[in-house]
């Protein structure tokens, strides 16, 4: 006979046996579904961390965070107000203005299409896109902020103390912030141009002058494709093209190898939207698609990293303006933006 | 009655036996405190922030920021290391700052670290470092576009002009960082560190600032040679060697 007293500690005992410890307590994350992620036809799937799937709740809170201008010391700036969605999520400054309107020395460039890329900035100095997300809120010329300080002053706040703990399980710091802003930029998916729809067998998507363009834009003469390749339109590789003799405060990728040899290279930019992401290159000097190809026409000013790639060409008026409708095709017909 | 007289000086044995404390019983503590104090000074004097100080090249000059981080701290005997800390981070621009780390009792003849972070650590990703921890970005030293931080953070004023008595506005900014400016130091003293169970020992480094400027061979001039921030290899080196040379121990 065990009695009940003997019931008693034996179930406490089988409780306390199922019981979880306080740090293993699993938390809800109802809702926080894997996002389905809107493709083109024939693009890869864009490769995640594992320590950041692509959940629906991730890029919800990301989107929050990416248009909120308390991401800024004085609340005036957010991830949007450089990267602007209409302009494929470019600035049409040569530089941003940023915190009290100080400004730094490089163009804000179009965020499509970053799932697919390696190393970020122009530069190529950060290797992932979540530790990219820190960079802007601290920068003393963008939003001049301090990360920790964001998280402890939004923690409490809906919707990020919800979609926090639903994505990550866990109350808003450092670590969700850069993980859900870089998975909502993960979305900013650009594959949907009259371009893409040509390439896809639709022959009547790009009028005759675009296909002239694009005649003329894969052609050996002008040799765009050898950095402006593949479904990004973009090797994501590094490389003068003679825009300058002497870069000097702005060395690009050398800022970051400390290898002369890498003296103003600077990651090759997607041409897509490139209509919407004026002015162009690095620093933003070149107001127009003529400048650029004017520039590309002289083959570069000859510096001593000028990549062999770089060529001169002629081109008439008339082929300048094939080829600036052909990338003018290059804008997608739908937004960018898949985050309800 | 002789049986109840044994009794009560039974219970009285053991009352006074529960009672008494026994010390043998106590554990010896294996371990004791070992405290490093860092000590920024000029000339000898205890740096003071915005003094104007003259420096090697007679120039008036004022020191605004000192910070830097040690790592890979650690003690030696020959037979077994005590790895203290992989990073720890230090804001000297107030005067001495001290940590304490629990050290094996034991003499220890060799005290060594690295001024600045190893590569493993440097490039990780900083979201992972919470509110106090030496590599928080709160702290200021993360060069977020090189995701590297920065191991030594110099900043000031500085006039070449050594009559005037002008307000100084020219600014420098030297930063070291990235893998090419990671350099030991021997922080080992005169005579081996001894820690004794539940003791502390202190180990006391005085940081001569104004050697920032200059070595026996060559020397900084702010004039020409004011900014480090991953553009300036050359001098964040220079600069690395000064910092190093500045240390001593006591």
């Amino acid at each position: 006979m065990i009695g009940r007293a003997g019931i008693a500690v034996v179930s406490l005992l089988v409780l306390a046996s199922c019981h979880k410890d306080v740090g293993e307590e699993e938390v809800s994350v109802s809702g926080n579904t894997p996002f389905a992620l809107q493709l083109p036809p024939g693009f890869p799937v864009p490769v995640t961390p594992a320590d950041n799937p692509l959940t629906t709740a991730s890029v919800q809170l990301g989107k929050a965070l990416f248009f909120d201008p308390r991401l800024s010391r004085d609340g005036s700036i957010s991830c949007a107000s450089c990267h602007l969605p209409a302009l494929a999520f470019s600035d049409p400054a040569r530089v941003s203005s940023g915190f009290q309107g100080r400004t730094g020395f490089r163009n804000s460039p179009t965020l499509a299409n970053l799932a697919y890329h390696s190393a970020f900035f122009r530069d190529g100095g950060v290797p992932t896109l979540e530790q990219q997300v820190i960079a802007p809120i601290h920068d003393a010329v963008e939003m001049d902020h301090d990360i920790n300080l964001v998280a402890a002053m939004l923690r409490d706040v809906e919707p990020y103390k919800q979609l926090s703990q639903q994505a990550y399980g866990r109350a808003l710091d450092a670590w969700v912030i850069t993980r859900s802003i870089a998975n909502y930029e993960r979305t900013l998916i650009s594959g949907w141009s009259r371009y893409d729809r040509y390439v896809q067998g639709e022959a009547n998507a790009l009028t005759e002058q675009e296909l002239r363009g694009l005649q003329l834009f894969t052609s050996a003469e002008l040799n765009c494709t050898s950095c402006h390749s593949g479904f990004d339109l973009s090797d994501h590789a590094f490389h003068n093209v003679g825009q300058y003799l002497d870069y000097g405060t702005d060395p690009g990728r050398e800022r970051i190898t400390l290898q002369p040899g890498d003296v103003g290279k600077f990651k090759t930019p997607t041409l897509r939207n490139v209509a919407l992401t004026a002015p162009y290159m690095h620093d933003g000097r070149m107001p127009s698609l003529k400048h650029v190809i004017d520039h590309f026409a002289s083959g570069g000013l000859p510096h001593t990293n000028l990549d062999p790639e770089m060529r001169t060409f002629t081109l008439s008026d008339a082929d300048k303006a094939d080829l600036i409708a052909f990338l003018e095709s290059l804008t997608d017909e739908r937004p960018l933006d898949q985050v309800p | 009655m002789r049986y109840i007289h044994l009794a009560s000086l039974a219970l009285v044995i053991l009352v006074l036996a529960g009672c008494r404390e026994d010390e043998s019983v106590k554990p010896e503590p294996t371990t004791g405190t070992l405290r490093l104090t860092l000590v920024p000074e000029w000339e000898g004097q205890p740096m003071q922030r915005f003094t104007e100080y003259r420096n090697i090249s007679d120039y008036r000059m004022t020191i605004e920021l000192l910070k830097m981080h040690l790592g890979e701290i650690r003690l030696t005997n020959g037979d077994a290391d005590a790895y203290l800390a992989d990073a720890t981070y230090w804001d000297l621009g107030n005067g001495p700052v001290s940590q304490e780390w629990a050290v094996a009792k034991g003499t220890w003849p060799a005290f060594q670290a690295a001024l600045g972070i190893r590569p493993e650590l440097n490039y990780a990703d900083p979201a992972a470092y919470g509110p106090g921890h030496p590599l928080n970005v709160s702290n200021g030293t993360y060069w977020n576009w090189a995701t590297g931080y920065r191991f030594v953070m110099f900043e000031g004023r500085y006039d070449p002009d050594p009559a005037s008595t002008a307000t100084l506005i020219s600014a420098f900014a030297i930063h070291t960082g990235m893998d090419t400016c990671y350099t030991e130091l021997d922080l080992t003293p005169a005579t081996p560190i001894v820690i004794e169970g539940g003791r502390t020992t202190e180990v006391v480094v005085r940081i001569a600032v104004d050697r920032f400027f200059y070595s026996s061979s060559d020397n900084i001039d702010l004039a020409t040679e004011n900014t480090a921030h991953g553009n300036n290899v050359p001098l964040a080196l220079k600069f690395t060697r000064y910092v190093k040379d500045s240390f001593s121990v006591q």
